[in-house]
């Protein structure tokens, strides 16, 4: 099949191939159902960013992406690609802007009945809480200089030591909230200026917090294990590295588009500007990607005691009772060390994922101890109107795609036609008899991200269920929502 | 002196074409999109001036690094950049200065800003020279 000039290669019913062609090193895998890549592909550039990616020194195997597959900087949205240790390349193109953006799950003891009838109430107060919007600022006091190197140096953990969190919620977090490498003498002073009264806040754009419910489990066992049940409340929380992680990525594309002159590295797209990942300039780009990752780790942490504290005094109970816990974070913008059978033979790659959730199996080391008999969370968003996913991760995923799997739905309409598409429309109404009570900082960012907006995100989960990559968990359905 | 700039339709995020009969009114032209992507917001008369100077190797990277300074300025500064009083690019091959005077003001309850601009992308961004038109498209990360 010809999809916008790519030829691709039937590999299974979900499964398409990218034969390599010119430059590229290896070959180009996408995870996606037929109906998707006509509904979807036809007029993207993504397929064309897939083969660009596999043109990447010392690229593993494949340049995969997964099925919320769409047009990105670099590498498209949805994804992935190792990169050998010793020959080959870092590219910050290969995280993206939002450095860790990610979501966050947490559970309580609450249910459906007991929250809706305060839902107006808690949302208003959750709006209140936590800054959301353009620049947004002031969660809690703005940070000196030596507290943001801390955050940088020790992610999550900071907020713990100053009493914004629990060293269980930091246990719950992928990396247990900290990228050890991360060093803060490698970011710059204008990043730190950006960051430092921005920890605590959502931000604007596809951020969000939400408070679903649980709508429907799939795999009692695995549900059992992450505590979650039918009919239970739980929280989202979808940011990541704010002004701090942007900064970042600005200040070493620079860096990284010298380097890829310097070793002369033939690219099809600056936006793939790389650097050896043992150079001086990659293992700076690292250590300072680690620092901001560790930045976007504690603030989700930092909005989720804030989400805590309103529901503890809207319901009014204690701890205990309330039972506001961290069922897992993950981040989906980011390139780690990992170790990956190549070849048989396992050995450490540098995993970029741009838009792709890891998705560890059952047995992992690498996932808290109390999941390793089911496997590691995988926090699947869809839009604000429809519903999201909890799936878990399997050893099929550490077989075919690095341990990796889908992380959203993406855009369906831009912005403007979003905007078009809600004229004459009362969304905010719309939303309440679906049961959902939305608060924004405006109504331009309800209307750009309205649920047509968006793909659906069943789709895109149900393509990496059917091929084992991960199963399937429970399905939230949304009550509450703010954005910025 | 002669620019415009004209937004493109793009799914995720925001993208517009520029033209300007010098690099200066290329540059302006920019200022002027960014200015209209963030707010509706009028600045009527302005008080406050900054002159901002930076360098870069390429057109392309100077353009990126003077939309992401009025962005920084916008972020972090709160500050929004509502008009390029004076610019002045220098080219010596593969080195680039810019200064300029930017004149805006400070954010305040009155101005409502529309989205949070991550950063300003290389994604399609080429200037060239054309029948004496400078001209790029820009691309910025939402």
């Amino acid at each position: 099949m010809n999809v916008s000039g790519i030829e691709l290669l039937k590999i299974r019913e979900n499964l398409w191939e990218i034969p390599p062609t010119g430059k590229m090193n290896v070959p180009g895998r996408i995870y996606i159902s037929p109906k998707m890549i006509e509904k979807h592909l036809r007029d993207d550039e993504a397929l064309k960013q897939v083969a660009n990616v596999a043109h990447l020194p010392g690229i593993q195997k494949y340049s995969l992406a997964m099925p919320d597959i769409h047009w990105g900087y670099g590498f498209p949205i949805g994804g992935v690609a190792a990169t050998d240790l010793d020959n080959g390349v870092i590219s910050p193109g290969g995280v993206g802007y939002d450095i860790n953006c990610g979501v966050r799950l947490a559970k309580t003891n609450l249910e459906l009945n007991s929250v809706q009838k305060r839902i107006n109430k808690l949302v208003t107060n959750l709006f209140n809480a936590v800054p959301t919007g353009v620049g947004a600022s002031g969660a809690i006091k703005k940070l000196s200089t030596a507290d943001l190197k801390k955050v940088l140096r020790n992610g999550s953990t900071w907020a713990v030591e100053n009493n914004l969190g629990s060293s269980e919620d930091v246990s719950f977090t992928e990396e247990n909230g900290t990228l050890k490498n991360a060093d803060p003498d490698m970011v710059s002073s204008r990043a730190f200026e950006r960051g430092a009264d921005q920890v605590g806040t959502l931000g604007s754009g596809n951020h969000f917090l939400e408070i679903d419910v649980v709508e429907e489990i799939y795999d009692d066992a695995a549900a059992n294990v992450f505590g979650i049940f039918h009919g239970q409340i739980v929280v989202q929380i979808h940011t990541g590295s704010r002004g701090l992680g942007y900064q970042v990525c600005d200040d070493y594309l620079k860096i990284l588009l010298q380097a890829s002159n310097k070793y002369a590295f033939d690219l099809p797209d600056r936006q793939l500007a790389c650097a050896p990942i043992k150079s001086k300039e990659g293992q700076d780009y690292l250590a300072a990607m680690q620092a901001a990752a560790n930045f976007a780790w504690n603030n989700r942490q930092v909005i989720m005691h804030l989400a805590k504290k309103v529901f503890k005094e809207t319901f009014n109970q204690s701890d205990s009772e309330l039972g506001f816990n961290l069922v897992y974070d993950v981040c989906h913008n980011i390139a780690k060390i990992e170790k990956h059978k190549i070849n048989g033979i396992e050995k450490e790659v540098c995993v970029h994922r741009k838009g792709a959730t890891r998705a560890f199996p059952p047995g992992s080391k690498m996932i808290p101890l109390k999941y390793q008999s089911v496997g590691q969370p995988v926090l699947i968003p869809g839009d604000m109107g429809r519903y999201s996913f909890v799936a878990v991760g399997t050893e099929k995923a550490m077989e075919e795609t690095f341990g990796s799997s889908c992380h959203g739905a993406g855009r369906n309409l831009s912005r403007k036609k979003a905007m078009k598409n809600s004229k004459g429309r009362n969304l905010v109404e719309e939303l309440k008899q679906k049961g959902i009570v939305i608060q924004a900082k405006g109504y331009r960012t309800i209307a750009e991200e309205m649920p047509g907006a968006y793909k659906d995100v069943a789709d895109v989960v149900e393509v990496m269920h059917k091929e084992g990559i991960t199963k399937k968990v429970a399905k939230l359905r949304p009550l509450g929502v703010i954005k910025g | 002196m002669t620019r415009s700039f004209k937004f493109i339709d793009h799914t995720a995020d925001i993208a517009f074409d520029l033209e300007g009969d010098s690099l200066e009114e290329l540059f302006i032209a920019s200022a002027e999109a960014f200015k209209i992507s963030v707010t509706d917001f009028k600045c009527g008369e302005i008080f406050d001036s900054i002159e901002i100077e930076l360098t870069a190797n390429s057109k392309e990277e100077l353009l990126v690094n003077f939309l992401n300074e009025i962005n920084f300025y916008l972020t972090t500064k709160k500050w929004l950049c509502c008009s390029v009083d004076s610019i002045k690019i220098f080219i010596d091959e593969n080195y680039l200065e810019l200064s300029a005077e930017l004149s805006g003001i400070k954010l305040n309850p009155e101005i409502e800003l529309k989205q949070e601009i991550k950063s300003v992308t290389y994604h399609q961004m080429k200037i060239e020279q054309k029948n004496k038109f400078y001209n790029t498209r820009v691309v910025f990360d939402i």
